[in-house]
C-alpha cells in the first residue's frame, strides 16, 4: 500500500476483472467433469471425457504432430536466431535498420496476411504441404522472437567479459561457449519458450499450410469446435492448461532471474516428458512403414469402424481430413501441392475438376463391386457420362430442418426461411450453390439458372432475408438445432439423421418448391501418390456390408442396391435418409455454371459481407 | 578450427554474413518473398475457376473500395476501437492495482495470473465463451435459474459475443505494457500531488495518466491491430453480420477462390496496420523499445 489510502472501489474492480479472466477457464475445467453431454447443467462427476480423450487416436496423432513441429521449430529458431543476434550486436548503420525492419516484419504483419502469403507462395514454388511446410512456416514467423529477446540481452551484456576471457588466452570459440553463451542463456531459454508456445498454439497459419496427415492439435480442436461441442474438448483443454501453468511459472521466474538455469532446464524437460510420454504410448503401435492412404472427404463421410475396417483388411494406414464445401476442396486441389488419394466432390464440382484436369481416369476393371452393386440412377450422369473419373460415393438432398416444438404450423416450403417471425433463428448453409438454389427455387426458377436477371433477383431476395439469418454454418447446424440455438436450418439430409432419432421434435422436409439432390463422387486426384490403394478403397467401399456400415455410422445414404439389407431398421424408416421416392421428383441435380459462376461468386461475397 | 576462426576474425563482414545467413533465408525467403508475391498476385486477375491469370490490373483494389467492403472495414474498425477502449479501462484497473497498490508476493502472483491466459491457447479461451453463450449454456442456465429471464437469450453468434471474446483475448496485451510503465512511476510524485491538495481523480488525470501514456499507446496499438485483423473470434463467436476483414480475406482464399482480390484486401489491411503502428511508435519510441 504505497500510496497510503486504500480504495475498496479499485480493489473490487480489479477482483471483477480477474473474475472475468478466470471464470471462463473455471467453467471449462469444471464441465470437463460433468456427466451430461449436451447441457451446461451439472449432472454429476465423471472422468468419462478423459477416458474418451485417452482413446481418441486423432487427438494423440495431432498432439504428436504438434510436438514434432514445435520442437523442430524451436531448435531451428534457437540455433539460427542466436547466431543472428550474435552478429547483430556488431552491425550498425543502414544495414541495421534494414535488418530490423525484416526482423520485425513477422510481428507486425497480421497473421492472416502471413498465412495467405505463405500458402500461395508454397503453391507457386510447388512445395508439398505437410510437416515440412508447417515447420518452415513456423520458423519464418517465430525466429524473430529469438533474435529480439536474445539480441536485447546480448546488447545489454558487457563486452568486457568476453574481451577479458580472450585476453586471458581463450579463443573466440571458447569465449563464446564459456562466457557469451552462459550470459545469454536465460534470454535464449525465454525466447525458446516463447517460440515453443507460439508454434504449439498456432491455428491460423497452420490451417493454411498443413497438408495430408499433418493435422496439429489446434487444427484438430478447431475442427472439433466447428463440428459440435462435446465435453471431450473441455477435457483436452483442461489437460493443455495443466501443462501450460508450470511453463508460465518457469518463464516468469526465469525472467526475474530467481531460477537457476539448470533447474529451469530440468523442469522444462520434465514438462516436455509429461506431454510426450503419453503421446508416444498412444501413437507407438502405428508403424510408419505400412502403405498410406490419404482421404479428403466431406465431414461425416467416414467413421472409425470404416477406417479401422479398411486398415485391417489392407494392412495400411489411413490419413484423413474433412472439408465443408466443394469450393474449399477445389481451392486445395488447385494449389497443386497436396497429395490426397481419394476425394469426394459433388456432381457439379466433378465436372469443374474434370475440366480443370485435376482428376485421374479410373481403371474401371479394378472396380467390379461398383458395377455389380451401384444403383443405375446414379451412374452415367451428365457431369461424367461414362464414369471415367468418378463413381458415386453417397447421395442426398439439401432440404429444410426445423424444430416442430418451436416453429408453429405446417412447414413444407422454403418460404418459412423468409418469415420475419423467425428472425434470428434461421441458419443457412455456408455453401454458395445451396443458398442460391434455395432462393432460386423460392422464386420458381431452376437452381442451375445462368440468367443474370434471375441470379440478381435471387441475390436481392437473399439480401432482404439477411437480417433474419443468424449465421452461415455447414458443419454443426444439426447441433445448433438440437440445442435450440437455431429453429430452422437449411440442411444436408444425412446430418439430420441422428439428431432426428434423438429428438422427435426435429423434422426434415424436402420443400414443395423442390431442392437439390446431389451425388458426391469418389474421385482420384491426378497427382495422387497411392492410386492403386485408392482404387482398392473405392471397390471395398462398394461391398454391401461396408456400404451399410457407412449408412449406419454416418447417417448418409449411399447408392448401393444391396446395402439396405444390412441397415438398422430405424434408419430404413428415417425419411431424411430414405425419402419417399415421390418427393425426389421435385429435386434437381446441380450443373456446372460455366461463365455465370463469376456472377454467383461475386454476389455470394456480397451477401456474406453485407 | 582455429584457422577458420582466424580467417573470419579478419573478415568481420564475412563473419556477420555467415551468422545471419540462416535467419535471413527464413525471414527473406519465407516472409519477405511471399509478401512480395502476394503483392504481385493482388495486381493480377482471377480466371474463371479461381486460378490466377497474370494480366496487370488495378481492378482488385477498385473492387476493394466497393461500399460493401467499406462497410466491413468500418465494422472491423469500430469493433477494434471499442475493444481497445474496453481493454484500456479494464487493463488500467488491473495494471494500476498490481503496480501501485500491492507489493511483494501478491504482486508476482497477480502478475502471473495475467500472464497465464496470455500463454494459454487462444482457441481454448474462445471455446470457453462458446460454452457460456450457448442457448443451453452456462449463462442462460444461470439467468433462467435466477428467474431474470424466462426464455433463453440468443447470445452465441452475435456481435456482442465477438466483443467479449476479443476483449477477453486481448486484455493481457494491454495490462502488460501498462504495468511496465506504471511500475516505473515514482510514487513520490503521486504523494506530492496529493500533498499539494489535488484530489485522487485529479492526481490520476494530471499525473498518473500522462506519465503512463507510453504504455497506454503501446498496449492500444497491440490490441487494436490484433482485434482489427481478428479471424478466429468472429469465426467462432460471430454470426451472419459480424464478418470482419480477416474473415473476408480467409474466405477469398479458402472458399471463393479469388486470390487476387483476397491479396488486395490483405495488402490494404497491412498498410493500415503499418500506418497505425508507425503513428503509435512515433509517440512512444522509447516505450516500445523497453517493452520488447
Amino acid at each position: 500500500m504505497r500510496t497510503g489510502r486504500s480504495s475498496p472501489g479499485l480493489s473490487l474492480a480489479s477482483a471483477l476483472v480477474y473474475l472475468f479472466l478466470y471464470a471462463p477457464i473455471a467453467v471449462l475445467v469444471v464441465f470437463s467433469f460433468n456427466q451430461s453431454r449436451l447441457t451446461a447443467r451439472w449432472r454429476g462427476f465423471t472422468l468419462l471425457w478423459y477416458t474418451t480423450l485417452w482413446r481418441d487416436h486423432r487427438i494423440f496423432h495431432s498432439l504428436m504432430n504438434s510436438l514434432v513441429v514445435a520442437t523442430a521449430t524451436t531448435l531451428i529458431c534457437v540455433v539460427l536466431g542466436t547466431m543472428a543476434s550474435l552478429a547483430w550486436t556488431g552491425v550498425a548503420g543502414k544495414w541495421r535498420s534494414a535488418g530490423e525492419a525484416v526482423v520485425y516484419l513477422p510481428l507486425i504483419i497480421p497473421e492472416i496476411v502471413i498465412a495467405v502469403a505463405l500458402v500461395i507462395f508454397f503453391s507457386f514454388i510447388h512445395l508439398e504441404l505437410g510437416l515440412t511446410s508447417l515447420i518452415l512456416a513456423h520458423v519464418a514467423f517465430c525466429i524473430s522472437y529469438v533474435i529480439i529477446v536474445t539480441g536485447a540481452r546480448l546488447a545489454a551484456t558487457d563486452r568486457s567479459h568476453v574481451e577479458a576471457a580472450m585476453d586471458l588466452g581463450a579463443n573466440e570459440w571458447r569465449a563464446f561457449f564459456r562466457v557469451t553463451l552462459p550470459l545469454a542463456a536465460p534470454a535464449i531459454l525465454s525466447g525458446a519458450l516463447l517460440v515453443f508456445t507460439a508454434s504449439f498454439d498456432d491455428y491460423l497459419i497452420s490451417s493454411f499450410v498443413a497438408g495430408v496427415g499433418s493435422t496439429t492439435l489446434p487444427l484438430q480442436i478447431y475442427s472439433m469446435l466447428k463440428r459440435g461441442i462435446t465435453p471431450e474438448i473441455n477435457a483436452v483443454s483442461a489437460a493443455i492448461l495443466a501443462a501450460t501453468i508450470p511453463l508460465v511459472y518457469i518463464a516468469q521466474r526465469l525472467e526475474r532471474g530467481s531460477l537457476s538455469l539448470r533447474r529451469a532446464m530440468a523442469s522444462l524437460a520434465g514438462i516436455f516428458a509429461f506431454m510426450a510420454i503419453p503421446v508416444l504410448v498412444r501413437t507407438w503401435p502405428s508403424s510408419p512403414n505400412v502403405p498410406q492412404l490419404n482421404l479428403y472427404v466431406w465431414s461425416d463421410y467416414l467413421s472409425p469402424r470404416l477406417i479401422h475396417g479398411f486398415e485391417q483388411a489392407y494392412h495400411c494406414h489411413i490419413n484423413y481430413d474433412y472439408y465443408d464445401s466443394n469450393e474449399a476442396l477445389l481451392a486445395k486441389l488447385q494449389a497443386g501441392n497436396v497429395a490426397y488419394d481419394v476425394v469426394t466432390p459433388s456432381d457439379y464440382m466433378v465436372q469443374i475438376m474434370i475440366h480443370q484436369g485435376l482428376l485421374a481416369r479410373l481403371d474401371k476393371s479394378k472396380l467390379p463391386n461398383v458395377w455389380a452393386h451401384a444403383d443405375p440412377r446414379f451412374l452415367h450422369l451428365p457431369f461424367d457420362p461414362h464414369n471415367d473419373y468418378s463413381v458415386p460415393y453417397a447421395w442426398g438432398t439439401t432440404g429444410l430442418a426445423y424444430r416442430a416444438d418451436l416453429v408453429k404450423g405446417k412447414v413444407d416450403s422454403w418460404s418459412v426461411m423468409f418469415n420475419p417471425r423467425y428472425a434470428g433463428h434461421i441458419l443457412l448453409l455456408d455453401d454458395m450453390r445451396e443458398v442460391f438454389a434455395m432462393a432460386l427455387k423460392e422464386l420458381g426458377y431452376s437452381l442451375n439458372s445462368t440468367n443474370p436477371a434471375q441470379i440478381r433477383e435471387a441475390r436481392d431476395l437473399l439480401l432482404r432475408e439477411k437480417p433474419l439469418v443468424k449465421g452461415y454454418n455447414s458443419s454443426n447446424f444439426q447441433q445448433d438445432l438440437a440445442a435450440g440455438d437455431a429453429w430452422i436450418v437449411q440442411a444436408y439430409n444425412g446430418n439430420m439423421t441422428f439428431v432426428m432419432h434423438e429428438n422427435p421434435n426435429i423434422r426434415y422436409v424436402i420443400p414443395k418448391e423442390g431442392c437439390t439432390i446431389s451425388v458426391d463422387c469418389a474421385c482420384i486426384p491426378r497427382n495422387a501418390p497411392h492410386k492403386k490403394l485408392a482404387l482398392e478403397f473405392i471397390n471395398w467401399f462398394y461391398r454391401p456390408r461396408v456400404a451399410a456400415l457407412f449408412i449406419n455410422d454416418c447417417g448418409f445414404n449411399t447408392p448401393n442396391l444391396l446395402a439396405p439389407r444390412y441397415v438398422r431398421p430405424w434408419l430404413l424408416r428415417n425419411t431424411a435418409v430414405f425419402p419417399n421416392p415421390a418427393s425426389l421428383t421435385r429435386c434437381q441435380f446441380m450443373h456446372s455454371l460455366g461463365r455465370a459462376m463469376l456472377l454467383y461468386d461475386r454476389y455470394w461475397t456480397e451477401i456474406k459481407a453485407d | 578450427m582455429e584457422k577458420v576462426l582466424q580467417w573470419f576474425r579478419c573478415r568481420p563482414k564475412w563473419r556477420v554474413t555467415v551468422l545471419v545467413a540462416g535467419s535471413l533465408v527464413f525471414l527473406v525467403g519465407l516472409m519477405l518473398l511471399p509478401l512480395m508475391y502476394l503483392f504481385a498476385v493482388s495486381l493480377a486477375e482471377r480466371a474463371r475457376y479461381g486460378t490466377i491469370r497474370w494480366h496487370f490490373s488495378l481492378q482488385n483494389y477498385l473492387q476493394a473500395f466497393h461500399p460493401l467492403y467499406l462497410e466491413i472495414y468500418w465494422r472491423s474498425f469500430w469493433i477494434a476501437l471499442t475493444t481497445t477502449m474496453l481493454c484500456a479501462v479494464l487493463g488500467y484497473v488491473v495494471a494500476y492495482t498490481i503496480a501501485l497498490r500491492v507489493s511483494g508476493g501478491w504482486k508476482s502472483v497477480l502478475l502471473m495470473l495475467v500472464v497465464i491466459p496470455f500463454w494459454t491457447s487462444y482457441l481454448i479461451r474462445t471455446y470457453a465463451w462458446m460454452l457460456i453463450f450457448r442457448a443451453q449454456g452456462v449463462l442462460n442456465n444461470a439467468l433462467l435459474w435466477l428467474g431474470v429471464i424466462h426464455q433463453p437469450l440468443q447470445l452465441l453468434y452475435t456481435t456482442s459475443a465477438v466483443f467479449v471474446g476479443l476483449v477477453y483475448a486481448q486484455l493481457p496485451f494491454m495490462i502488460l505494457p501498462l504495468y511496465a510503465v506504471l511500475q516505473k512511476l515514482d510514487p513520490a510524485l503521486l504523494e506530492a500531488s496529493q500533498d499539494l491538495g489535488a484530489s485522487r481523480w485529479k492526481t490520476f488525470f494530471r499525473v498518473t495518466l500522462p506519465l503512463s501514456s507510453q504504455g497506454l499507446a503501446a498496449g492500444s496499438a497491440l490490441v487494436f491491430i490484433s482485434a482489427a485483423s481478428a479471424f478466429i473470434t468472429p469465426d467462432l463467436l460471430g454470426g451472419a453480420r459480424s464478418m470482419m476483414v480477416g474473415n473476408v480475406i480467409e474466405d477469398q482464399f479458402a472458399v471463393a477462390r479469388n486470390q487476387p482480390f483476397g491479396s488486395a484486401i490483405a495488402f490494404l489491411l497491412t498498410f493500415v496496420v503499418l500506418g497505425i503502428l508507425l503513428a503509435s511508435l512515433r509517440s512512444t519510441q522509447r516505450g516500445a523499445r523497453e517493452l520488447l
